[in-house]
């Protein structure tokens, strides 16, 4: 009795979860009267507004990944080893932007980055690609470091690091050879859920007037029918590709026994 | 002039002073242990000798230079770290390889020198093995053998053998032992366990609460302890109270007995420290003291026994025969010494 009251619950949850998304890819399918056909997808594929957002998108993304392990990796590893105390202070730090809105992030930008400020960010199309980017790492920043943090948990870094550097190394070397490989499966993890938050985000992009993927979205909703469904398939499809992605390389990581 | 100085070391983590007017000289090739409870300093002269702490104060030469200041990787020294720290990523032969390949030394070279590592520590066929494929006696002969490839001037040790069983730690120590007099490499041995103190060492370094308490070969540290701390830690010592009946000749009430000691003592009282492998069980030459047995430990090759000597407690051993019986709890026993073993260690 116990066991068909839990596998109902489980079904009645799974049903809440999965049949807005068959309704999705359904709808996705149905451009074309009375028959199912990749019709919107077609169309999507064929616009070239969204191979220029997706590309700059993806761009963006991988960017942000990259300066987001620069920029956590070794503050990680530095507070890990040398600043222990000031680690609740850290992660405090990181996980402001859940609490801080992504609107009033871009405003400040904007307030303190205009054509008229010190530091004239917004004048000009680099600056403010090069804002959206520290946006967009900021937006990430709780997850990576969380990621990576957890990762260094999993090995001895202070020997490992005194053991490097007995044997000649200096933290280059340390950071690159030791410690970015055995807490690869941590960064990629952070690096996949980052992806997923670049694909999708509007509200940056959108206020900094960037041609990425998100306000695209947001553009074919209010415009077409069938579009948007087939988009919103298509990243929920990124999304889901990435957490596999997470998978695959945790467990086809060769030495990831070692450093639990 | 020696090989290694540490002159006046000092190091103080807050108000806490953990290694105090530490100095010791240690000769090319020789094998040195830093014996002593948890919590003396040991591990932290270790770590200042390595360059992962800076002394308070003091110095350190390595061959006449003067590397106080210099960072860890530019001091030439191997180290082995009590949790193996293998580089979980790399091979067995990658991480042999690992100081080689900082250095840049050519590959052609890194390889020849790996496998005579591997080939020195007898794990030739393990060079593709990742550390977690290893035993801990295994992991820990590659840590030594990566320590030693870069051929450093100085090689640190410290409690290699403690995450050990006892079986390998005994087999790992005799190898290590092997392996430190075939290089020749200056060593700094960082131990708890005097047994492994006493049987690999040239010297011993005892220290207490920061301070070298005592330097000296295992024999000298074992039957000529200098201090009262060295005189307990190192071995198990019987620790009497004796009256004394005449400071200037030496002689002492002990047991029921009267005992002429080689030099003179304090007027009083004095505490005499006794090995209990000094003590002998029966009459025969010297002192004879009156103990009642109050218990018998049988440990294999050896009795312990221990005993009540005038209402003080004393452990003694005998060696197990099979053709002598060992006393009963109860019985009154004669037992013998030699006044030489005495060691007066407090007036």
């Amino acid at each position: 009795m116990k066991r068909a009251a839990a596998w109902s619950i489980l079904l009645v949850g799974m049903l809440y979860f999965i049949l807005p998304l068959v309704g999705m890819v359904e709808f996705s399918l149905s451009m074309k009267r009375g028959v199912y056909s990749f019709e919107a997808y077609r169309v999507v594929f064929a616009d070239p507004q969204f191979r220029q957002t997706f590309s700059y998108s993806v761009l963006m993304a991988v960017l942000t990944i990259l300066f987001g392990v620069l920029l956590v990796v070794p503050t990680a590893f530095w507070v890990r080893l040398k600043l222990p105390g000031l680690r609740p202070y850290v992660e405090f730090v990181t996980l402001l932007p859940l609490v801080i809105p992504a609107i009033v992030v871009v405003f400040g930008y904007i307030r303190l980055y205009n054509t008229s400020s010190w530091l004239p960010m917004t004048g000009s199309v680099t600056g403010t690609n090069l804002l959206l980017l520290f946006g967009y790492s900021m937006l990430s920043l709780p997850y990576m470091y969380r990621a990576i943090d957890t990762g260094l948990r999993t090995i001895d870094v202070a020997t490992l690091t005194e053991a490097a550097q007995s044997l000649g190394a200096g933290w280059f070397t340390i950071l690159a050879k030791i410690i970015m490989p055995n807490v690869l499966v941590a960064v990629l993890s952070g690096a996949f859920v980052t992806f997923a938050i670049v694909m999708g985000e509007f509200t940056l992009a959108a206020l900094l007037d960037r041609p990425a993927f998100g306000p695209y979205l947001q553009l074919m909703g209010a415009n077409k029918a069938y579009e948007p469904f087939a988009l919103s398939t298509i990243a929920f499809i990124i999304t889901w590709a990435c957490m596999g992605l997470i998978q695959l390389v945790t467990r086809l990581t060769k030495h990831d026994k070692a450093a639990r | 002039m020696s090989y290694l100085t540490l002159s006046h070391l000092e190091k103080s983590f807050g108000p806490a002073r953990v290694v105090k007017d530490f100095n010791l000289t240690v000769e090319q090739g020789e094998f040195i242990s830093l014996l002593g409870p948890s919590g003396c300093g040991k591990t932290t002269v270790l770590r200042m000798v390595a360059g992962f702490e800076l002394p308070t104060s003091g110095g350190i030469t390595i061959e006449g230079q003067d590397v106080t200041h210099l960072r860890p990787n530019q001091r030439n020294i191997g180290m082995v770290f009590q949790a193996y720290a293998l580089f979980p990523n790399l091979t067995v032969a990658q991480n042999v390889g690992f100081g080689l390949k900082v250095k840049g030394t050519p590959k052609a070279e890194i390889k020849g020198r790996v496998e005579e590592m591997l080939s020195l520590i007898g794990l030739s066929d393990l060079g593709n093995r990742y550390p977690f494929q290893l035993s801990g006696g295994q992991q820990q002969r590659v840590a030594l053998a990566r320590a030693l490839a870069p051929k450093p001037s100085v090689l640190l040790l410290d409690e290699p053998l403690s995450a050990l069983d006892a079986k390998v730690r005994v087999s790992l120590r005799n190898e290590i032992r092997q392996i430190q007099r075939e290089l020749g490499i200056t060593t700094i041995f960082v131990t708890h366990d005097q047994e492994e103190a006493l049987s690999m060492s040239d010297r011993v370094v005892v220290m207490h609460e920061g301070i070298a308490d005592q330097v000296g070969t295992p024999f000298d540290i074992y039957n000529r302890p200098a201090t009262r701390f060295v005189a307990g830690f190192v071995g198990t010592l019987n620790t009497l109270e004796a009256k004394v009946l005449d400071a200037a000749a030496g002689k002492v009430a002990l047991g029921g007995a009267e005992i002429t000691l080689p030099g003179p003592l304090p007027a009083g009282s004095v505490t005499l420290g006794l090995r209990p492998e000094a003590v002998r069980l029966g009459n025969g030459t010297g002192p004879q003291l009156q103990a009642t047995i109050k218990d018998v430990d049988f440990l294999g090759s050896v009795i312990r026994l221990r005993a009540d000597l005038a209402g003080q407690s004393i452990a003694f051993d005998t060696f197990n025969t099979t053709k002598t019986t060992p006393p009963k709890v109860g019985e009154t026993v004669a037992l013998g010494l030699d006044p030489a073993d005495l060691l007066v260690i407090g007036g």
